[in-house]
């Protein structure tokens, strides 16, 4: 069964850009091809800005004006700060595909409550590590299901459904263990599996460590995504749904299935996400997820920034992990470039014109050349 | 029964729409089936937390509860405009803490001007934040949220710039007459909480019973139908962000006169807090349709649901639960009204 979605095209297009090879569009003059590329391909663009930023902060570094070298071995540390994000990116990608006005304030809260609870299987009644991620996985599913319902099968507006979800899941974590963090030692230990950095077998002794969190968590959960956007049945629904409702229930596609089980898969992604919290934290911290800003809110920036149209049924895996990288290295940068608070602050900007930089840009493209990439 | 009224008189009276007929009525009833809902929970919520806990309905327990919903409704009229026409704007608590510290900080406590001069500074950084957020969104045409989100960060870095990492301390009280004491209520309610009653007045016959405002909703129900009936909707979404920006700089006075010290997180999370008041009023989230009065009492409803959690010994983060449960009950009221009125 195929089912011609706008994004089949979309996928097709960006291959031929990255290999180089002839394009339709040949009657165009290079530079003009190229732009149409930046803007129109998000990855191409995402990937020169990501060259840009690196090239920059380490001519910098050379000229001694940062604080400490923007080197490989400290890009590779800073890509522990990739691990939640792009995993809540993944989660963003699933909903904001769905289409309908998807999107999901929930994640955050989630990772709280499901923290929590992670903490309390693993740190309080000692169960197996294994079984205490699979429960941790379950709770967030069952949790993402929730909103699953809510927005396919009550029909509540994505962004209302998951706003309610934010606050009675968030007043749960807080509720739960009143307030305080779990942090007994087995949590303590899980630092050194997940965050600590280490040199890869065979490889490892030319490239630098790298942190553990990375192979454990992100890529497999990378690969699963991705096999189940681009490679099953599922995920073709996910994008038939998302570019157009109706005429997926017509090509009797079960439309409320699939839409509540992508909430439930962003769910089951941030119940993992909450382990690696805890890990990264060594402590379960019932406002993990939701302190300052909270996690929701980067998550959907990284989503809208990795090329996932708003309106649902576009949107790749390498978008995401692509803008993931440029804001954890960028990130990384600015925060060698100033001292004391003036970093983070600064991050906080460059994220917003980032962003909306990226928006404007994607509603140019639009009108432009008819299509949002 | 206001129910049916609500259903038959649906569509707002766009310019789009074919004259009516006279005795039909074109606007909605002026109070819709959810408001009546909503005074009919806050007055049962009222009576049950009195007789649980007496001194729910005293003057000292009442008077700082208005005072508390005074800035989240102030903004919610600005938010109702722009949820109507169909967008949304996450960057509110962001702008609040710009505008807030800027009135603190360098007008209060280093300049020490006086509180008309302070207000008007407020409200124009405010007006200023929310028309870079009208022009992005209404020119750039990029949808509402993913602008609001970038300019949320970097008004967030403008408050933390300003703040340079430390509270602002002994604020003067030249805004007293804004603030929860007693120089700031006249008859015993708060004045800021009057200045919300009589600014939700004017926006409530504003938007029923002019033509401008009835533009909001025009643009809200179609876009395509409202500009092909000559209704200017760029300058619409424009006016409906700087009227929000405009709000936003008067409620952060509010803020800044509740208290005599400022702390870096002021206003986080106020962006969900009016979202929430706007949408259990009643208001839709895919435009058209809503209004502010129930945006009051959405409001109005939050914070006594905080409040009396509180004041019943529980704890308080418990509120927000409770404020989840609100929003999913009075959106899932509109939503079985919604299906009931379309198979009709």
């Amino acid at each position: 069964m195929t089912i011609p979605t706008a994004a089949e095209p979309d996928l097709t297009g960006a291959q031929d850009d990255q290999s180089g090879s002839p394009t339709p569009e040949r009657a165009e003059s290079l530079p003009a091809r190229v732009i149409r590329a930046l803007l129109t391909q998000r990855i191409v663009l995402l990937a020169v800005l990501l060259v840009l930023v690196v090239v920059y902060f380490m001519v910098l570094g050379a000229t001694g004006y940062l604080t400490a070298a923007y080197d490989f071995d400290y890009l590779s540390a800073a890509l522990i700060n990739a691990v939640p994000l792009a995993m809540l990116g993944f989660a963003e990608l699933f909903v904001i595909l769905s289409g309908r006005g998807g999107i999901d304030l929930s994640v955050g809260a989630i990772v709280s409550l499901a923290g929590m609870i992670f903490g309390f299987a693993y740190g309080r009644w000692g169960w197996p590590l294994w079984l205490a991620i699979v429960i941790t996985a379950a709770v967030g599913a069952a949790l993402g299901l929730v909103n699953g319902i809510l927005v396919a099968y009550i029909g509540f507006p994505a962004l209302i459904a998951t706003l309610a979800t934010y606050y009675a899941y968030k007043s749960l974590a807080v509720v739960i263990n009143n307030q305080r963090p779990i942090s007994t030692k087995p949590i303590q230990n899980l630092y050194e599996s997940t965050a600590r950095s280490v040199e890869l077998p065979l490889i490892g002794s030319w490239i630098p460590n790298v942190p553990k969190g990375i192979f454990l968590f992100l890529l497999p959960t990378l690969v699963v995504v991705w096999l189940l956007l681009a490679r099953t049945t599922y995920g073709r629904r996910v994008y038939a749904i998302g570019t157009n409702d109706v005429a997926a229930q017509w090509s009797a596609i079960g439309v409320r299935a699939t839409r509540a089980g992508a909430y439930a898969l962003s769910g089951l992604i941030s119940g993992l996400v909450a382990v690696v919290t805890v890990g990264q934290f060594a402590s379960a911290r019932p406002d993990a997820g939701i302190s300052g800003n909270g996690m929701a809110l980067p998550a959907i920036t990284i989503a809208v920034l990795g090329g996932v149209a708003i309106t649902g049924g576009i949107g790749r895996v390498s978008g995401i992990v692509l803008a993931t990288v440029l804001i954890v290295w960028m990130n990384a940068g600015i925060r060698l470039a100033f001292e004391g608070n003036a970093g983070p602050q600064y991050q906080l900007l460059a994220l917003g014109v980032l962003l909306v930089f990226a928006a404007l840009l994607n509603g140019f493209a639009l009108r432009r050349y008819g299509l949002a990439g | 029964m206001s129910i049916d009224l609500a259903a038959r008189d649906e569509t707002p009276a766009s310019g789009s729409e074919p004259p009516a007929k006279r005795g039909h009525r074109v606007l909605a009833p002026p109070v819709t089936g959810q408001e009546i809902v909503l005074v009919c929970v806050i007055a049962v919520l009222w009576i049950i937390l009195g007789f649980a806990t007496p001194a729910f309905v005293s003057a000292g327990s009442i008077q700082p509860l208005l005072g508390a919903v005074a800035p989240i409704a102030l903004i919610g009229i600005g938010m109702t405009v722009v949820i109507i026409t169909g967008g949304i704007d996450v960057s509110v608590g962001a702008a609040i803490a710009v505008c807030s510290v800027i009135t603190a900080k360098l007008v209060l406590v280093q300049a020490g001007l006086p509180l008309p001069i302070a207000l008007l500074i407020s409200i124009v950084v405010g007006g200023l934040l929310g028309l870079l957020n009208g022009v992005l969104i209404a020119y750039g045409r990029v949808h509402a949220i993913i602008i609001t989100f970038g300019t949320a960060n970097i008004f967030q870095w403008i408050s933390l710039k300003l703040f340079n990492s430390t509270t602002v301390n002994n604020i003067p009280d030249t805004l007293a007459a804004l603030g929860n004491g007693a120089a700031g209520r006249t008859f015993g309610v708060p004045n800021s909480f009057l200045i919300t009653v009589v600014l939700v007045a004017i926006a409530w016959v504003y938007l029923r019973h002019t033509a401008g405002g009835r533009h909001f909703y025009a643009v809200g129900g179609d876009q395509l139908a409202a500009e092909l009936a000559g209704v200017k909707v760029r300058q619409r979404v424009l006016t409906a962000y700087l009227l929000t920006g405009l709000l936003v700089g008067l409620a952060s006075c509010i803020v800044v006169a509740q208290g005599s010290n400022l702390g870096q997180n002021v206003g986080a999370g106020k962006e969900l807090a009016v979202i929430a008041a706007v949408v259990i009023g009643g208001t839709s989230i895919t435009g058209g349709r809503g209004s502010v009065f129930g945006t009051v009492l959405g409001a109005l409803l939050v914070q006594t649901v905080a409040s009396g959690v509180t004041q019943l010994g529980w704890r308080s983060e418990l509120s927000d639960l409770f404020v989840g449960i609100a929003i999913i009950i009075a959106v899932g009221a509109d939503l079985i009204r919604e299906r009931a009125r379309r198979k009709r």
